[in-house]
């Protein structure tokens, strides 16, 4: 495993329980998700969902990650298309990657 | 996920700050729309550009919508702006403020300007007019036809046909907030403005309108009403002008703020 693969590994591990956090408050059962899972048509969340997760990922990686940012250009069709994997990789690019893993 | 009590409503809000200055622009204040929407459709549109040039913003969701608290009733045009009144008091927001509301965020952007002239500094509306007793017929047929068409099972198939999954599960929320609380039957009740107190309104107000949208029949009405009111219409577009164009939007309130506060304007502010 590179030092992305276990950089994202890790953000995918985090972001899986910040939308099991969102998800609960609709009395929905656990989700494991994937870089490929789609937050509107397989999650069923919506954009105020998307802020909400905007607003757990920069209390926990600080105010450098943030969601209007990375969706601030998009269009609509894209943010409804939005995968998981779209925000990890973003949240990864803010993030100072180590040189080297324990 | 920030939340204040406001009128016995839990009120969600978020707050981007701006640039430290010894004499900052007035906070640009977001509202948004009936019904699906929330402050995301702003949020995820004008929070980062604007916050970037500067600008103090707050956004917040309406009673009954997006994450703030759902009482059954209390939607008369007044509640909401009540409720606008109460928020920027209990976050301390030193007035007077920018108004930026999109459709009946703007209306109740208009009754708060109407209630509140000392509190505004200048009023944005998006594809929006003021709570008139003309407005409250129309909002009330329409609000009527949505209620009884989402009550159908049909109208969902047709929704998931023509506009996708997405808009269906949208609509279905749209009609839990319909059928579980008194915003039909409110929103068009209660104290409208008229002609005098539209003239009364001497904030400068910017009129957005989609050629397509809401307004199409005649997009510069306001101006006739309005004692300081400048209409923009955006071309090929209908009511939702401010997420489907939205890069339009952002430079328009760009220019719109700076315009009204020229000290604000940092070096490399618009970049």
């Amino acid at each position: 495993m590179t030092v992305d693969d276990s950089r994202t590994s890790e953000v995918l591990g985090e972001v899986n329980d910040m939308i099991n956090k969102i998800t609960r408050k609709y009395g929905s059962p656990p989700v494991q998700v994937t870089m490929d899972t789609f937050f509107h048509s397989e999650l069923e969340l919506e954009s105020i969902d998307l802020v909400t997760l905007g607003v757990m990922l920069a209390e926990r990686y600080g105010d450098d990650v943030s969601m209007a940012e990375f969706l601030a250009d998009k269009d609509l069709d894209d943010v409804i298309a939005l995968r998981v994997g779209e925000v990890v990789d973003y949240v990864v690019s803010c993030l100072d990657v180590p040189t080297t893993v324990d | 996920m920030p939340t204040i009590r406001v009128h016995d409503t839990d009120i969600h809000y978020l707050h981007t700050p701006g640039r430290p200055s010894e004499n900052p622009a007035p906070t640009l204040v977001c509202i948004h729309g009936l019904g699906t929407d929330s402050l995301a459709s702003f949020y995820l549109t004008l929070a980062a550009p604007l916050a970037a040039a500067g600008v103090d913003m707050l956004f917040y969701d309406l009673r009954g919508h997006g994450n703030s608290g759902r009482p059954s009733s209390g939607y008369q045009v007044g509640d909401f702006v009540a409720d606008l009144e109460g928020l920027l008091s209990e976050l301390d927001v030193r007035p007077p403020v920018h108004l930026i509301g999109n459709s009946f965020g703007g209306t109740v952007a208009f009754g708060f300007a109407a209630a509140h002239p000392d509190k505004v500094a200048s009023l944005v509306s998006i594809e929006s007019e003021p709570p008139t007793e003309q407005w409250a017929l129309r909002v009330g047929e329409v609000l009527e036809n949505s209620k009884h068409e989402l009550s159908r099972a049909e109208t969902y198939q047709l929704i998931s046909l023509q506009f996708g999954d997405h808009h269906a599960r949208l609509s279905r929320q749209a009609y839990r907030r319909l059928a579980e609380t008194s915003m039909v039957e409110e929103i068009p009740s209660g104290p409208m403005l008229d002609l005098t107190d539209l003239s009364r309104i001497t904030v400068p107000v910017l009129n957005i309108v989609g050629s397509d949208g809401f307004q199409s029949d005649d997009p510069y009405l306001l101006e006739g009403v309005l004692p300081d009111c400048q209409t923009v219409v955006i071309q090929d577009q209908d009511h939702s002008v401010l997420v489907e164009a939205h890069r339009q939007v952002r430079d328009l309130l760009l220019d719109w703020v700076f315009s009204h506060h020229p000290v604000a304007a940092a070096p490399g502010a618009q970049a």
